[in-house]
C-alpha cells in the first residue's frame, strides 16, 4: 500500500521534473530561434568577404627541357590537360595521375617551328599559332564528356581549321612570326594581327561569309615614331590597341574589315606599354608597363561626344615588368605575370589585387585559367609545370561595389548601381547597396512624414478626451486597421490608389494645401460662437467638427483643380513638373507608397503611444487639473512629457515596420533601383529586391549572399529600434511605477 | 477681457481640434480602404445589364455596363471634360479585347436588349450575343427569340450531362489502363539502363514484360468498349452548338461543352440574380481556378491557406505556450526573463521577409537538402523536400508569429488568481498538476486568442511565404486520398499570393481586377472575423483580470 504511494508520489515528482526542463527548454527557444537568425544569416553573408586562395595541386618538371611550352590548357571539368610545345606537338595528359594520355602533332613540318600562340575565344577552345615560316595555323580543340556507364570519358577532337601563308612571294625562312595575336568572334569571323622579325605589323581579318582575307599593312598607318611593343585585339574583333615604347597607345576601329580607322592615340605611361589584354566582354583594357604598373581603362563618353579610353583602375605595382596579362573567361578576373615570375590575381571593377603568389623561383614563362576560372596552370622557364586550384567564390565584392561608388563599364562615371542580373554570359552584375537602402530609407521617410502626425495626435486625442465608448470603438477599429494584410494594403496602392493619385495630382496637392487653410477658418468661425452655446456639446463633438475642413477642403478641391492647374501649371500638372522641374510623374510612386505605407505603421504608433499616454498616472493629471491647469494645459506639460519615452518607443517601432514592409513597396512602386529623392517616382526598398531576386538567385552564388547580406542589414535595422523602444519601453515603466 | 482670453488660450481649443483632426483622417483611412473593397468585391457577381449601343458612326457594342468616367483632357483651349462609357464586351476570341470605352457623346442609342445573353465560357472569358440558332445531333433550330432560349437550356442541359459522361468514361480508361502503365513505367525505366542491368534485373524485366503482354490482353476488350463509348459520347458532344450573332452581326459558333453557364440578365428579376449570385459565390469558394486564376473559384487558396495556418499552429501553439508558462511560472532570474522578453519583441519586429530568405535558407536548402541527402538520394537530383513546400513554409510562419502567440498567452497567465494557484500548491500539488489544473483551464481564452491572432497573420502574411513555398498554381493539392495523405513537400496556393498573383503577373489585369477584389474580401473578411473574435476574447479576459486581482 505505502509502497504503492511511493510509487504514485515518486511517478508524480518525475512527471514534475521532466515537465519542468521541457519547458525550461522550449523558454528558451526564443533566443535560441532568434540568434539562430541572426547566425545564419552572418553564416551565409560572410564568404562574400573571403579572400581567394590558391593551392597547388600538382606540379612536375616537363621531360625535355628544350621544347619550351607555349600553350596549355584544360577541360571545362579538369579532367585531362594539354601542353603544346614549340614543334608542334600537343600532349594531353589525365589530370588525376598526370599519365599520358594522347599525343598529336599540329604541322607536318619537321624543321617548322613554332614561335607563338594566341588563344582567339574566352568561350571557345580555338587558337593560332605561328611558325618561324611564316605560317599561321588556326586549330581548334575540343573536349566531349561522354558516359560508359558511370565512369566519365573525355573524347579531344584537334582539328586544324586553316594554314595561311604570310607574304607567299618571300623566301619561307625570312618570315618568322614573332607575336601574334588571334581571335574568333562569335559570327566566326577571324582577325590575326601579328609582328614578324623584320618589325613589319599586319592585320588579316577573315570574313567566313564572304571567304575573304582583308589585309592590312598597320606599320604604315601607325603614328610617327611609334615603336610597337605590345599590342592586343579585343574578343569581338572590333578594337586593335596597340602600345608603344614610349608609353603611347593607339586605339584603331577594325570593325570596317576593309579599311581600319584610327579612334584614339594617347599618352598611357612614361615607360614601355609591355603587355595588353582585353577582358571579358570588350570594353576592360588592361596595360602592363615596363616598370611593372598595371592599368584598367575602358572607354569612356566624353561630354557626351566620342568614346575614349579612360584609366579607370590601378592595380598593386609589380617589382618588375609586366609579361603578360591573362583574362579570365568567366568574370572580369585577370592575371598579371611580372618578368620576375610573380602572378598577380586582380579583379578589374574592384581594382583589388586579390592574391600574389610566385609558383616557382623561376620566371613564369605561360599561364592559362580553366574553362571555369577555378583553377590556374602555369609554367616557368625551366619548364615546370604547376597546377593550381583556385578558389574565388565572390571576387566582385568589396566593401566598395557593396556601399561605394563604383566605375562599371559602359558608365561614365563611378555610380552607385543595382542591377544583379542581365542579358548574356558577358554581363557583370553590379551589387551596390546603396540604392536599395536609399530606397528603403525613402519610402520609410514618406511613410512616417504621412504615419507620424496623423497617429500621435489621434493616438493623444483618443487617449485624453475620448470616451469610455468612443475607445470602446475607436481602438478595434484602429486594431482591425493594422490586422489588414499588407498585401491587400498593397494591391489596392497599385491598382487603385495610384491609378487615382494619378487622375486627381492636382485635386490631393490642393487638398493638402487647403486643409491646414479650412482647418483655421473653422477655429476661427467656431471661436465666434458664444460660450453659452458651447457648454452643452458632449465630449467627443470635436470630432464632428474636425470633420468639417476635411470636408470643405475636399469641396474646395475638386472644384478648384482645374482652375489652379490652369492658372500656376499651364494647363497640365504632369506636363509641367516634367518641363519645369524635369521630374516625370510614375504612376506607381513615392506617394502612394507613404500613404499605403500609412496603413501599416498608422496602427502600430497608434496603438502603443495610447496604450503609453493612458498609462499615465492619474494622480499626475489629477494633481495637475486641481492646480487649476486646464485639460489642454494638462494634457501638454504632464501628459505627453510623461509618455514622451512611450510615444518614441511607437514611433521607432512604426520605423521598424515601414523598412520590413514588402508587399505594399512590392506592389506599390515601380521597383527601380534609382537614387532620387523626388517623391513623383519610385524606388526599390530592401526587402520588395530579396523578395523579388532570392527565388532566381543560384544557392551560394554571390547574388545570393549578397541578398543575404541585405537580409542581414533588414535585421540590424529592426534590431536596433527594437531595441532602443524596449529599453525606452522598460525605463519609463520604472520612473512611473512609483506615482 | 484680459482674463478671458487668457483662459481661452488656456483651453487650447483649436490644439484639441487639430489632435481630433488626427484621429479623423485615420477613421477615415479605415472606412475607405473596407468600403472600397467591399463595393467592388460585392457587386461582381451581381448580373449587371446588358447594353447594346450603336455610336454615331454605326458601330454596334453589345455588353455589360461596367462603369462610368470622367476624363481630363488636356488641349490647347484648356482643360475638356470627357464622359465615357466602359463596356465590357466579352468575346475575347473575337475582339482581342474584353473592354472597350465608349465617348458618351458619340453615343446615338442605347437599349437594354431582352433576349441578351451572357455565356460564361471554360476559355477566352464571357461571351455576349444573341442565340440565333441551336445543333442539336444533326437537326438545326432556328426559332423566334423566346423559344430559342428554351431550346439553348435543352440544349445545354443534355451537353452537360453528356460531358459528365464523358470525363466519367475517360476516368474509367484510365482506371482500367492504369496498371497498366504502371508496369511500363518500370520497364523503361529498367531499359533506360541499357547494358548496366545485372542478371536479376534482367530477370525482372523478362516477367514484367510478360506481364504487361498478359494484362493487355485481358483488358483489351473492355478497353475497346469503353473506346468505342467514348467516341459516341464524343460525338454527341462535338454536335451540340450554339450559333451566336453578336452585336456587329457576326456569327459565332460556340460548343455547348464549353460553356459553364448562360443567362439572361436583362430578364432576370431580383430573386433570379440573387439565385445566381448565390451560386457564383459558391462557385468561388468550390471551385477550381480556370483561365490563369482569373476566373472560376479559388478553392485550392482556401484550402492551402487553411491547411498552412493549421500546420502552422500545430508547430507554434505548444511552444509558444511553453515559453509563456517558462516566463510566468518557472523562471526567476532577472536576467534571463528579461532576455527572452527581448528576444521576443525583437523576433516580433523582424521584418517578415527576414523570415522567409531565413526559410528559405536554413529550412529548404539546409535542412530540406539534407534531407533529401539521407532519404530521397534516388530522386536528387530533382529535389523533394529541398524545394518550397506546404511545411517550411508553416514552419517559418510559425516562427513569425511565435511572440503573437506568446504574448497573448502571458496575458491569459496573468489573469489567473494568484490566490487558487497558492491554493494548489498549499493542498500538496505539484507545480506541473498546478499548471495544468489550475493555470492552463483558467488561461484558456489567452491562449485561444493567440492562436486566433497567429491564424490571421499567418493567413494574410505573404512575403515569406513567396519564397518558401507559394505557387501560383499547384498541380497538386498537399492533402489527397493517395498515400501518405497529407503531402508536406507539395508547393501550395494561399490566397494572400493569389491576390499579388492575379492583381500582378497576370496577361490581363483589367479582367482579372474583380477576382482580386473578391479574393482580398474573402481575405479581409476571415481576418477581420479573427481579429473580432479574439478581441472580444481578449476584453472578456480583460473584465476577468480586474475582478480577479485581489
Amino acid at each position: 500500500m505505502s509502497s504503492n504511494k511511493d510509487k504514485y508520489f515518486r511517478k508524480l515528482y518525475l512527471q514534475n521534473r521532466i515537465v519542468k526542463y521541457i519547458i525550461t527548454f522550449a523558454g528558451f527557444s526564443s533566443i535560441v530561434s532568434i540568434a539562430a537568425i541572426l547566425l545564419f544569416l552572418l553564416l551565409e553573408s560572410s564568404p562574400l568577404i573571403k579572400g581567394a586562395k590558391i593551392e597547388e595541386i600538382f606540379s612536375f618538371s616537363l621531360p625535355d627541357p628544350d621544347k619550351k611550352p607555349l600553350l596549355t590548357g584544360t577541360d571545362p571539368y579538369m579532367r585531362v590537360y594539354y601542353i603544346m610545345s614549340k614543334d608542334g606537338v600537343i600532349k594531353f595528359y589525365y589530370a588525376s595521375d598526370q599519365s599520358l594520355m594522347r599525343s598529336d602533332t599540329l604541322s607536318n613540318f619537321s624543321e617548322e617551328k613554332i614561335l607563338c600562340v594566341s588563344r582567339g575565344s574566352l568561350m571557345k577552345d580555338v587558337f593560332a599559332a605561328g611558325t618561324d615560316r611564316g605560317r599561321l595555323i588556326t586549330f581548334r580543340i575540343r573536349f566531349k564528356n561522354d558516359f560508359i556507364g558511370q565512369e566519365p570519358v573525355v573524347n579531344i577532337n584537334l582539328k586544324v581549321l586553316d594554314i595561311y601563308q604570310v607574304d607567299p612571294g618571300q623566301q619561307q625562312q625570312v618570315n618568322h612570326i614573332e607575336e601574334l595575336i588571334f581571335r574568333e568572334n562569335d559570327d566566326l569571323y577571324r582577325f590575326y594581327a601579328w609582328k614578324n622579325h623584320h618589325g613589319g605589323f599586319n592585320l588579316r581579318i577573315y570574313d567566313p561569309d564572304e571567304e575573304e582575307n582583308y589585309l592590312h599593312d598597320i606599320k604604315k598607318i601607325l603614328p610617327a615614331d611609334f615603336n610597337v611593343s605590345a599590342f592586343t585585339l579585343d574578343f569581338e574583333g572590333s578594337k586593335l590597341i596597340a602600345g608603344a615604347k614610349d608609353g603611347r597607345l593607339t586605339w584603331y576601329d577594325i570593325s570596317g574589315l576593309k579599311n581600319i580607322e584610327l579612334i584614339q592615340h594617347w599618352e598611357a605611361y612614361r615607360t614601355e606599354i609591355s603587355a595588353l589584354g582585353f577582358l571579358i566582354g570588350g570594353q576592360g583594357l588592361i596595360t602592363g608597363s615596363a616598370e611593372g604598373s598595371v592599368n584598367l581603362w575602358i572607354p569612356v563618353r566624353i561630354k557626351g561626344q566620342e568614346f575614349e579610353f579612360q584609366k579607370i583602375n590601378s592595380f598593386e605595382s609589380h617589382s618588375k615588368a609586366i609579361k603578360l596579362i591573362i583574362p579570365s573567361p568567366r568574370d572580369r578576373n585577370f592575371l598579371s605575370i611580372g618578368s620576375d615570375g610573380e602572378i598577380h590575381l586582380n579583379y578589374s571593377t574592384t581594382g583589388r589585387t586579390q592574391l600574389k603568389f610566385s609558383p616557382t623561383e623561376e620566371i613564369v614563362s605561360m599561364a592559362a585559367f580553366s574553362p571555369k576560372s577555378n583553377a590556374i596552370i602555369a609554367a616557368d622557364s625551366k619548364n615546370r609545370f604547376g597546377f593550381y586550384n583556385l578558389d574565388n567564390p565572390h571576387p566582385e565584392i568589396t566593401t566598395k561595389t557593396l556601399f561605394g561608388k563604383t566605375w562599371y563599364e559602359g558608365y561614365d562615371q563611378p555610380e552607385f548601381v543595382w542591377q544583379s542580373t542581365g542579358g548574356s554570359s558577358e554581363f557583370e552584375p553590379k551589387l551596390s547597396m546603396i540604392p536599395l537602402i536609399f530606397g528603403t530609407l525613402k519610402g520609410t521617410l514618406y511613410a512616417m512624414f504621412f504615419s507620424v502626425p496623423i497617429a500621435l495626435l489621434g493616438a493623444i486625442f483618443l487617449s485624453q478626451f475620448g470616451t469610455m465608448k468612443m475607445k470602446q470603438i475607436i481602438k478595434p477599429t484602429i486594431e482591425i486597421m493594422a490586422a489588414i494584410p499588407s498585401v491587400i494594403i498593397g494591391f489596392l496602392a497599385g491598382l487603385y490608389f495610384s491609378p487615382l493619385f494619378e487622375k486627381f495630382l492636382m485635386e490631393i496637392m490642393l487638398f493638402m494645401i487647403l486643409i491646414p487653410v479650412f482647418f483655421y477658418i473653422t477655429i476661427v468661425l467656431w471661436r465666434f460662437i458664444p460660450a453659452g452655446h458651447k457648454t452643452g456639446l458632449k465630449t467627443g463633438f470635436e470630432l464632428l467638427l474636425a470633420l468639417v475642413p476635411v470636408i470643405l477642403s475636399l469641396a474646395a478641391a475638386f472644384s478648384f483643380a482645374d482652375l489652379a492647374e490652369r492658372v500656376f501649371f499651364a494647363g497640365n500638372f504632369q506636363q509641367w513638373l516634367f518641363s519645369v522641374i524635369g521630374v516625370t510623374y510614375e504612376t506607381r510612386n513615392s506617394l502612394v507608397v507613404g500613404f499605403a505605407l500609412g496603413f501599416a505603421v498608422i496602427p502600430i504608433i497608434f496603438t502603443v503611444a495610447e496604450d503609453a499616454l493612458s498609462n499615465v498616472p492619474e494622480s499626475l493629471v489629477s494633481a495637475s487639473l486641481a492646480l487649476g491647469a486646464s485639460k489642454w494645459q494638462t494634457v501638454r506639460r504632464i501628459v505627453v512629457p510623461a509618455a514622451a519615452g512611450g510615444i518614441f518607443a511607437a514611433i521607432m517601432l512604426g520605423l521598424g515596420r515601414a523598412i520590413g514592409e514588402t508587399m505594399i513597396v512590392l506592389m506599390a512602386t515601380g521597383n527601380t533601383p534609382i537614387l532620387d529623392i523626388n517623391p513623383f517616382n519610385g524606388f526599390r526598398a530592401m526587402s520588395a529586391c530579396i523578395a523579388v531576386e532570392i527565388p532566381e538567385a543560384p544557392v551560394g552564388g554571390t547574388l545570393y549572399r549578397v541578398l543575404f547580406l541585405t537580409a542581414l542589414l533588414l535585421f540590424a535595422f529592426t534590431f536596433v529600434l527594437n531595441t532602443i523602444s524596449s529599453i525606452i519601453g522598460d525605463k519609463l515603466r520604472k520612473k512611473y511605477a512609483r506615482f | 477681457m484680459n482674463i478671458d482670453k487668457f483662459y481661452k488660450k488656456k483651453q487650447g481649443e483649436q490644439y484639441i481640434f487639430a489632435l481630433a483632426l488626427g484621429l479623423v483622417i485615420s477613421l477615415i483611412m479605415v472606412i475607405w480602404i473596407v468600403v472600397i473593397i467591399l463595393s467592388r468585391g460585392l457587386g461582381f457577381f451581381w448580373p449587371g445589364e446588358i447594353v447594346h449601343i450603336t455610336t454615331k458612326d454605326d458601330r454596334q457594342y453589345l455588353g455589360e455596363l461596367w462603369t462610368e468616367e470622367t476624363r481630363k483632357e488636356h488641349t490647347d483651349s484648356g482643360i475638356v471634360k470627357i464622359n465615357n462609357t466602359q463596356l465590357k464586351t466579352g468575346n475575347r476570341d473575337v475582339y482581342g479585347i474584353d473592354f472597350v470605352w465608349i465617348n458618351n457623346a458619340t453615343i446615338k442609342s442605347s437599349d437594354k436588349p431582352e433576349f441578351a445573353v451572357v455565356f460564361e465560357r471554360k476559355e477566352y472569358g464571357n461571351a455576349y450575343g444573341y442565340i440565333s440558332s441551336v445543333q442539336i445531333g444533326d437537326s438545326n433550330y432556328t426559332y423566334s427569340e423566346e423559344k430559342i432560349i428554351s431550346i439553348a437550356k435543352k440544349a445545354f442541359d443534355s451537353a452537360q450531362k453528356n460531358h459528365e459522361n464523358l470525363l466519367d468514361i475517360q476516368e474509367q480508361i484510365n482506371d482500367l489502363l492504369a496498371p497498366l502503365t504502371r508496369i511500363q513505367r518500370e520497364i523503361s525505366l529498367l531499359e533506360f539502363k541499357q547494358n548496366m542491368l545485372t542478371p536479376a534485373e534482367k530477370k525482372e524485366l523478362e516477367i514484367l514484360k510478360s506481364k504487361a503482354v498478359t494484362l493487355e490482353q485481358s483488358i483489351s476488350a473492355p478497353y475497346q468498349k469503353l473506346t468505342d463509348k467514348l467516341a459516341e459520347y464524343t460525338e454527341i458532344d462535338r454536335k451540340i452548338n450554339f450559333t451566336l450573332s453578336l452585336a456587329d452581326d457576326r456569327a459565332v459558333d460556340l460548343k455547348a461543352s464549353k460553356i459553364v453557364r448562360f443567362y439572361l440578365p436583362n430578364q432576370m428579376n431580383v430573386f433570379s440574380k440573387s439565385v445566381h449570385y448565390i451560386s457564383k459565390l459558391w462557385e468561388l469558394v468550390s471551385a477550381e481556378p480556370r483561365e490563369s486564376n482569373t476566373e472560376g473559384g479559388i478553392f485550392p487558396a482556401i484550402f492551402g491557406t487553411v491547411l498552412m495556418v493549421i500546420l502552422m499552429s500545430i508547430a507554434v501553439v505548444p511552444l509558444g505556450v511553453m515559453v509563456a508558462i517558462y516566463l510566468n511560472e518557472y523562471a526567476h532570474q532577472g536576467v534571463i526573463i528579461r532576455a527572452i522578453r527581448m528576444a521576443i519583441s525583437n523576433l516580433a519586429g523582424v521584418p517578415s521577409i527576414v523570415f522567409g530568405i531565413f526559410g528559405l535558407g536554413f529550412f529548404i536548402y539546409y535542412f530540406g537538402g539534407s534531407i533529401d541527402q539521407m532519404f530521397f538520394s534516388d530522386k536528387l537530383p530533382e529535389p523533394t523536400f529541398g524545394t518550397g513546400g506546404i511545411l517550411w513554409a508553416s514552419l517559418t510562419l510559425a516562427l513569425l508569429t511565435l511572440p503573437v502567440v506568446v504574448v497573448a498567452t502571458e496575458e491569459g497567465l496573468l489573469a489567473v488568481p494568484r490566490a487558487n494557484k497558492e491554493g494548489a500548491l498549499a493542498l500538496g500539488a505539484t507545480q506541473w498538476q498546478m499548471i495544468r489544473k489550475i493555470v492552463l483551464p483558467n488561461a484558456m481564452p489567452g491562449i485561444l486568442t493567440g492562436i486566433i491572432l497567429a491564424v490571421s497573420r499567418g493567413a494574410g502574411e505573404v512575403a515569406p511565404l513567396m519564397i518558401t513555398g507559394v505557387v501560383k498554381l499547384a498541380p497538386a493539392m498537399p492533402f489527397d486520398l493517395t498515400f501518405p495523405f497529407f503531402h508536406l513537400d507539395r508547393k501550395f496556393m494561399h490566397l494572400g499570393f493569389h491576390i499579388y498573383d492575379v492583381g500582378f503577373q497576370s496577361p490581363n489585369v483589367e479582367a482579372a481586377k474583380p477576382m482580386v477584389y473578391l479574393t482580398a474580401l474573402l481575405l479581409i473578411a476571415i481576418v477581420v472575423a479573427l481579429n473580432l473574435l479574439a478581441i472580444f476574447l481578449r476584453n472578456q479576459l480583460r473584465k476577468k483580470l480586474k475582478t480577479s486581482a485581489f
